[in-house]
C-alpha cells in the first residue's frame, strides 16, 4: 500500500495550463507566431509606426527567440498567453503607438552602484 | 502680517473663555521693579522704560503695520502706518516713535486704529501707481500686503483723468539699483540706511510737499559697497535690483539657505533658484555675522556663475592646446603623469573658494600618495607657533564682539573692502558706542573717522615699545581690538609685522582689565583660508619654491600667485575648479568643479566659525562636486579614499577638528598665552621694515577679486560705472 | 424736455469716453533735481567775499562746536544775497564744505525752502501773492497780476530779456490785512492798486527805489490799522516794569 503512494507522489503530474505535452505547446507557439506575423503589416499601418514590415517581423522573431531556452510546458504556455494578450491589445488598438514602440526600446543599463561609475554617470 | 490676525483672534477667544492666564491673574510673574507696565489690547506686558509702543506691542505678540520703521535704523515716524489708539489720547499716535508710559492702554485693533490705518493706506495709494503686474516687488511688497490686510477695498481716488497721479522722474544711481521713483512712498529707509549703516550721505530728499523726491538731487552713482541692501529695505518697488529686473517672481523661486564665499566673513545668504539657475542672492539674518546686510559683491556677483564656466574636462595636447575630453581620459592622463614621478614631489594648492570637504579630500589624497606639500594660495607668516594655535590666525573676538570693544586698531587692512560686514560692525560701534579707531596702512575711506598713523613700520615698533601715544591708549582701553589684515601679510617680509603686532596685542592684553578679552584678530580675505589652516595646510606657496614639485594640483587657485617659471617650471599642473580663470590657463589637465551655489559644502569664516552652505542648483555640464572629483581620482591613482558619501567626508572632518562638527558656532579659541610664549627662534623673525599697506584701496578694487566676480558682467559694469563716476564732478570726495 | 434728453445723452457718452492719458500736473514750477546748465554747474565760480566770509565765521560761532550744520540756513542766505539773489550749486557745495556737512544735506535744505532760488533770477524778483485773501482783498490780486504782466511783458515764471524782472506767483506771504500785495526782493508793497503797481515797476525801471509798505489802496496807511482809526493800543506802549509789584 505504501509503495504505490510514494510512486504516485514521484510521478505526480502538475496540472497543465493549456497544453498537455510538448507538441501541443509547440503548436500553440507557432500559431501565435503566425498570428503576429500576419498582424504586423496592419500594426505598422494602423499605428503609423516609423518601421518597415520587415523590421517588425524581425522584432517578433527576435522576441520569440529570446525565450527559446524555455522548456517547461507551463512556462511556455504562460508566455503564449501573455503574447496573445499583447496581440489582442495591439490588434484592437488598445495600445498606443508608444506602447508598441516599447518593443524596440534600447536595452537599459543597470544603475551604477560603485562610486567611480556613479561619478562618470554624473549621478548622486 | 496677515497671519497674525487669526492668532490674535484666537487668543482673544481664549481670554474670553478664561483658558489662558489673563492679565489680571496673580500668577503673572512678578516684574522687575524698573519695568513699565503697559496694556496691549488689555493684555498686560512689562517692558523696559524707553521702549516704543510698537516694540511693546511686539512683546505682546501683536505686530503693528509699518513702512518707515526698521529695527536697525533710526526712527523717522513719517509713514504714519503704525498709528494706534491709546486710551485718553485725543488722536491716534504713531507707535514707532512714541515711548511707552506707565499704565498706557494701547488698542491695536479698535475701530479708530483700523480707520486710521485705512486712511493712511488710502493716502499712500493715491500717490502710488497701480503697476503691480509690471513691478518687480510684486509678491514681496509691504504695500501690497498691508493694503490687503489693512486697506480699504475701494478707492475714492477718481481723479485719474484730470490731474492724474503723482509722477516722479527716475534716478540713475548706478548699475546695481533700478529706481522707479513714482512708486516711492517716502519712508526714507534708504536714506537712513545710506547715512547710518553705509556711511555714505548720497541719498536724501529734495523738494517739499507733493513734490518731494527721494534721490541724489544731482546725478551721481550711489557709491557704497553695501548699496544693494536698500533694495531689501525698500518696502515698495521704488528701489529694485537691476540685474534681477523682470526675471522671476518671488513665488516661482525656491529659496536655499547658503553661505557666501566672496570674502572671509561668511555672510549668511539665501539663494533664490528657478529652473536650475541662480536668480538672485538675498541676505539671511545672522546676528553674529552679517546681521541682515550683505555686500554688493555677495549680492550681485552671481551672474558670474553662468559665465566662463568649465563644463567639461580638458587635457592639453602636444601642440599646447586644451582639448575637451571625458572624465576617464582626463583621469588616465593624470594617472600617467603620477606614475612617472617621485610621489613626494606632488603638491596641492588650495584657492580662495575651496570648501572643507575638498580640502580634506585633497589633503588625504596627496598624503596617501606620499607627499606633504599642501598649501594655500594666501600667505600667512609662520613665526613662532605659526598656525599651530588657532588664536594666531582667526578673529578671536568674533564679529559681534566688535560691538563690545571701545578701541579698534586696524593694521594693514581696509576692512571696508576686505570684509564689508566687519566694517559695517565697526561703523555701527563707532556711531553708537563712541569707539575710537586707529589705522595703520593706507588713508582709505572707511566710512567713519579714524586716526591715521601712516603706513610706516616704525610706528608699529614704537607702539610695541610703548613710546607711541597709541600704546597708552591701548593700555587704558577697556576692551581694545587689533585687527590685522591678511592683505598686509602677503609679502615675504611680513614676519616682522606679525611679530610686532602680536607683541602689541600681548601688551594690551596684559594691561586689559578683562582677562577673557582677546585683543589679537586677523581679518582674512579668502573663505577657504581659516579652514585650510585648521586642517594643516601650509599658508602661502613659498614652500613650493624650495621643493620644486613635479605635479601640482590647483584647487581653484586663481589668484595668480604662481607663475610658470617660478614654481611650476617643468611640473604638470592639474586644475580643479569652476571657472576658466588664471589657474585653468596654465593647467595641463583641467577638471571642472562646482561653484559654491552648486554644492553642499562647509566653509570656515575669519572668526573660525564653520558654516554649511547648501546646494541650490546642479553643476553645469560635466562638472562634478570638487570632493568627488578628488575621491574618484584617488581611486584611479590607486589610493582610494575611504569615503563615498558626503556624510562620510563630514565624519572625517569631525575627526580632524570639533569645530567642523559644530556648524554655526564660533568656538572660543584658547591657549593664547601658550602660543604667545612659544618663541622658537627669535632670530628667525626677520624682515625688512617695509610699509604696511593693504592692497584694496578704492571701491573699484572691491568688485572683481575672485574667479566668480571676475566673470560677472554686473561686477564689470560696476567697475565701469566707477570709472565713469570718477569723471563726474559730483562724485568727487567731499571735504568733511 | 429736449434739453434733458440732450443732457442724458451727453452724460451717457461722456461716461463712455475715456480721457486721453496725460502726464501728471506738477504742483510746482521748480525742478527738484539738479541739471547742469551753462550758468549753474559745479564749476560755476562762487567764493564768499572777504566781508561775507567774516560774517560766516560770526554766524558759525553762534552755534556750539560740532553743531556747525545749524548755520546752514543763514550761510545759504548769505550766499544767495551775495550772488544776485540766486544760489548756484557751487555755492551749496561751498557751504557744505564750510560746515563739514554732506552735500546732500545742504541740497535738502536748499530745495526745501522756497526762498532759495536755485536758478538765476532778474534784478528784481517779484513775488505776487494770489492766495484767497489777496485775491479778494482790495482790488484783488488778479488785476494786480494783469498789471504786472502788462507792464513788464512777461508771464508768471519768466524773466525779462534784460534780466531786470522775474515774476513768480506764490502762496500767502502773511500780509493778508494789506491785500493785495507783492514782494519785490526783500520789500513788501501792500494795499496795491493798478496805478501803484505801474508806478512801482516804472520807478524800478528808472532805477528809483519806491517806498515800501502800504500804498494808495487804503490811503497810504501806516501799517494795518483799520480805516476808522485805532480801536485798541492807541496809547504809546508801556515801558518795562509796568504792572509789576514794586518790591520785585
Amino acid at each position: 500500500m505504501a509503495t504505490p503512494r510514494i510512486v504516485q507522489q514521484g510521478v505526480k503530474q502538475v496540472k497543465p495550463l493549456m497544453s498537455v505535452d510538448r507538441t501541443e505547446a509547440r503548436r500553440r507557439v507557432l500559431n501565435l507566431y503566425k498570428a503576429w506575423y500576419r498582424q504586423i503589416p496592419y500594426v505598422v499601418k494602423d499605428f503609423y509606426l516609423p518601421i518597415t514590415v520587415k523590421m517588425g517581423r524581425d522584432k517578433v522573431r527576435e522576441l520569440f527567440l529570446k525565450n527559446k531556452h524555455v522548456t517547461d510546458i507551463r512556462n511556455i504556455d504562460m508566455l503564449v498567453i501573455k503574447g496573445q494578450m499583447d496581440l489582442v491589445e495591439t490588434a484592437n488598438i488598445w495600445k498606443q503607438r508608444n506602447h508598441v514602440m516599447m518593443f524596440f526600446k534600447d536595452t537599459v543599463n543597470p544603475k551604477p552602484t560603485d562610486f567611480l561609475s556613479k561619478f562618470y554617470e554624473g549621478q548622486e | 502680517m496677515l497671519r497674525l490676525w487669526p492668532v490674535r483672534q484666537l487668543s482673544r477667544i481664549q481670554n474670553a473663555l478664561g483658558l489662558t492666564q489673563t492679565a489680571f491673574k496673580s500668577s503673572q510673574p512678578a516684574p522687575a521693579p524698573d519695568l513699565v507696565e503697559v496694556f496691549i489690547d488689555d493684555k498686560q506686558v512689562f517692558v523696559e522704560p524707553g521702549t516704543t509702543v510698537l516694540q511693546a506691542c511686539a512683546t505682546a505678540g501683536v505686530e503693528i503695520p509699518r513702512f518707515c520703521y526698521h529695527d536697525r535704523l533710526s526712527i523717522a515716524g513719517n509713514c504714519r502706518m503704525c498709528l494706534v489708539e491709546v486710551e485718553k489720547s485725543a488722536k491716534p499716535i504713531a507707535s514707532c516713535a512714541m515711548p511707552v508710559m506707565k499704565g498706557m492702554k494701547v488698542k491695536t485693533d479698535s475701530p479708530l486704529t483700523r480707520k486710521a490705518r485705512e486712511g493712511v493706506m488710502e493716502f499712500l495709494l493715491v500717490n502710488h501707481p497701480l503697476d503691480c503686474p509690471i513691478c518687480d516687488q510684486g509678491g514681496e511688497c509691504d504695500l501690497q500686503d498691508q493694503s490687503m490686510a489693512f486697506g480699504s477695498d475701494r478707492s475714492r481716488f477718481t481723479d485719474n483723468a484730470f490731474t492724474g497721479k503723482r509722477a516722479v522722474e527716475d534716478k540713475n544711481i548706478g548699475p546695481l539699483i533700478k529706481t522707479i521713483m513714482t512708486r516711492c512712498i517716502h519712508c526714507t529707509r534708504c536714506i537712513r540706511f545710506a547715512s547710518e549703516v553705509a556711511g555714505v550721505d548720497d541719498l536724501g530728499t529734495s523738494g517739499r510737499g507733493t513734490e518731494m523726491q527721494v534721490g541724489t538731487y544731482v546725478e551721481k552713482m550711489f557709491k557704497s559697497e553695501l548699496s544693494g541692501n536698500v533694495i531689501d529695505l525698500c518696502p515698495v518697488g521704488a528701489l529694485t535690483s537691476k540685474p534681477y529686473a523682470f526675471t522671476t517672481r518671488p513665488w516661482e523661486t525656491r529659496r536655499i539657505e547658503s553661505i557666501d564665499v566672496m570674502d572671509a566673513v561668511g555672510s549668511n545668504i539665501v539663494v533664490s533658484m528657478r529652473t536650475n539657475e541662480v536668480m538672485r542672492i538675498l541676505p539671511r539674518l545672522n546676528e553674529d555675522i552679517n546681521e541682515e546686510w550683505i555686500s554688493d559683491k555677495t549680492r550681485f556677483a552671481y551672474d558670474g556663475l553662468k559665465r566662463q564656466r568649465l563644463t567639461t574636462p580638458f587635457v592639453r595636447n602636444s601642440k599646447g592646446d586644451l582639448i575637451p575630453t571625458d572624465w576617464e581620459t582626463a583621469f588616465f592622463d593624470i594617472a600617467d603623469r603620477v606614475k612617472n614621478i617621485v610621489p613626494s614631489s606632488i603638491a596641492g594648492i588650495a584657492g580662495c573658494h575651496t570648501d572643507l570637504e575638498t580640502l580634506v579630500c585633497l589633503k588625504d589624497m596627496v598624503n596617501r600618495l606620499g607627499s606633504e606639500l599642501l598649501c594655500t594660495e594666501e600667505s600667512f607668516p609662520m613665526i613662532n607657533s605659526g598656525t599651530d594655535f588657532r588664536s594666531n590666525y582667526v578673529m578671536n573676538t568674533t564679529i559681534a564682539g566688535i560691538e563690545e570693544s571701545d578701541l579698534v586698531f586696524l593694521v594693514g587692512t581696509n576692512p571696508r573692502l576686505e570684509g564689508s560686514l566687519v566694517n559695517a560692525r565697526i561703523r555701527k560701534s563707532w556711531v553708537h558706542n563712541e569707539m575710537c579707531v586707529f589705522a595703520l596702512g593706507a588713508p582709505v575711506d572707511l566710512s567713519y573717522d579714524y586716526q591715521y598713523l601712516g603706513d610706516s613700520f616704525s610706528v608699529l615698533k614704537d607702539i610695541a615699545d610703548g613710546t607711541h601715544v597709541l600704546a597708552k591708549a591701548l593700555a587704558e582701553a577697556e576692551k581694545p581690538m587689533i585687527i590685522l589684515g591678511s592683505d598686509a601679510l602677503q609679502k615675504s617680509d611680513s614676519n616682522l609685522i606679525l611679530d610686532t603686532v602680536r607683541s602689541i596685542a600681548k601688551n594690551a592684553k596684559k594691561a586689559s582689565k578683562h582677562p577673557d578679552w582677546k585683543v589679537f584678530n586677523v581679518l582674512h580675505r579668502n573663505a577657504s583660508q581659516v579652514g585650510a589652516l585648521d586642517m594643516g595646510y601650509q599658508p602661502g606657496v613659498d614652500i613650493l619654491k624650495c621643493n620644486k614639485p613635479n605635479l601640482v594640483f590647483l584647487v581653484g587657485a586663481d589668484a595668480g600667485k604662481l607663475t610658470e617659471d617660478d614654481i611650476l617650471g617643468n611640473s604638470g599642473v592639474i586644475y580643479i575648479g569652476s571657472h576658466g580663470d588664471a589657474g585653468a590657463q596654465m593647467a595641463d589637465v583641467v577638471l571642472p568643479g562646482a561653484a559654491y551655489t552648486e554644492k553642499d559644502a562647509m566653509y570656515v569664516n575669519t572668526e573660525g566659525r564653520a558654516q554649511i552652505g547648501r546646494q541650490a542648483v546642479s553643476p553645469p555640464g560635466m562638472a562634478r562636486h570638487d570632493w568627488k572629483i578628488i575621491r574618484a581620482l584617488s581611486e584611479i591613482l590607486g589610493v582610494t579614499l575611504p569615503y563615498d558619501k558626503l556624510s562620510d567626508v563630514r565624519s572625517r572632518l569631525a575627526e580632524i577638528s570639533p569645530t567642523f562638527d559644530r556648524p554655526g558656532r564660533a568656538e572660543e579659541t584658547g591657549f593664547e598665552d601658550i602660543s604667545d610664549n612659544v618663541v622658537i627662534d627669535k632670530m628667525a623673525v626677520k624682515g625688512t621694515e617695509a610699509p604696511v599697506a593693504p592692497v584694496l584701496l578704492k571701491l573699484r578694487d572691491f568688485y572683481m577679486t575672485d574667479p566668480i566676480s571676475r566673470a560677472s558682467p554686473t561686477m564689470a559694469k560696476c567697475v565701469q560705472a566707477y570709472d565713469e563716476s570718477e569723471k563726474n564732478p559730483y562724485s568727487r570726495p567731499e571735504a568733511s | 424736455m429736449l434739453s434733458s434728453v440732450c443732457r442724458a445723452v451727453v452724460s451717457k457718452t461722456s461716461h463712455q469716453l475715456r480721457s486721453i492719458c496725460r502726464s501728471a500736473a506738477v504742483a510746482s514750477d521748480k525742478s527738484f533735481v539738479h541739471r547742469d546748465s551753462p550758468d549753474n554747474n559745479p564749476d560755476t565760480p562762487f567764493q564768499f567775499t572777504p566781508e561775507n566770509l567774516k560774517r560766516c565765521e560770526t554766524i558759525i560761532a553762534n552755534y556750539p562746536k560740532g553743531h556747525e550744520a545749524a548755520a546752514c540756513l543763514p550761510l545759504l542766505d548769505l550766499a544767495q544775497r551775495q550772488n544776485d539773489n540766486w544760489l548756484p550749486i557751487s555755492a551749496m557745495h561751498k557751504v557744505a564744505e564750510m560746515l563739514k556737512m554732506p552735500r546732500m544735506r545742504v541740497y535738502e535744505v536748499a530745495t526745501f525752502y522756497t526762498m532759495f532760488n536755485r536758478e538765476p533770477v532778474g534784478k528784481y524778483f517779484i513775488q505776487i501773492c494770489t492766495t484767497t485773501p489777496c485775491m479778494l482783498g482790495g482790488v484783488g490780486s488778479d488785476v494786480i497780476l494783469d498789471a504786472i504782466r502788462e507792464n513788464i511783458g512777461i508771464d508768471v515764471g519768466h524773466t525779462t530779456d534784460d534780466k531786470m524782472f522775474t515774476l513768480a506767483e506764490v502762496e500767502c506771504l502773511g500780509a493778508c490785512v494789506n491785500a493785495p500785495m507783492v514782494q519785490i526782493n526783500d520789500d513788501y508793497y501792500e494795499d496795491l492798486t493798478v496805478e501803484d503797481m505801474h508806478k512801482i515797476l516804472n520807478d524800478l525801471k528808472k532805477g528809483v527805489k519806491p517806498k515800501a509798505g502800504p500804498q494808495s489802496g487804503q490811503n497810504h496807511r501806516f501799517a494795518s490799522e483799520p480805516k476808522t482809526g485805532l480801536t485798541a493800543l492807541s496809547e504809546p506802549p508801556t515801558g518795562p516794569g509796568f504792572g509789576v509789584r514794586a518790591d520785585l
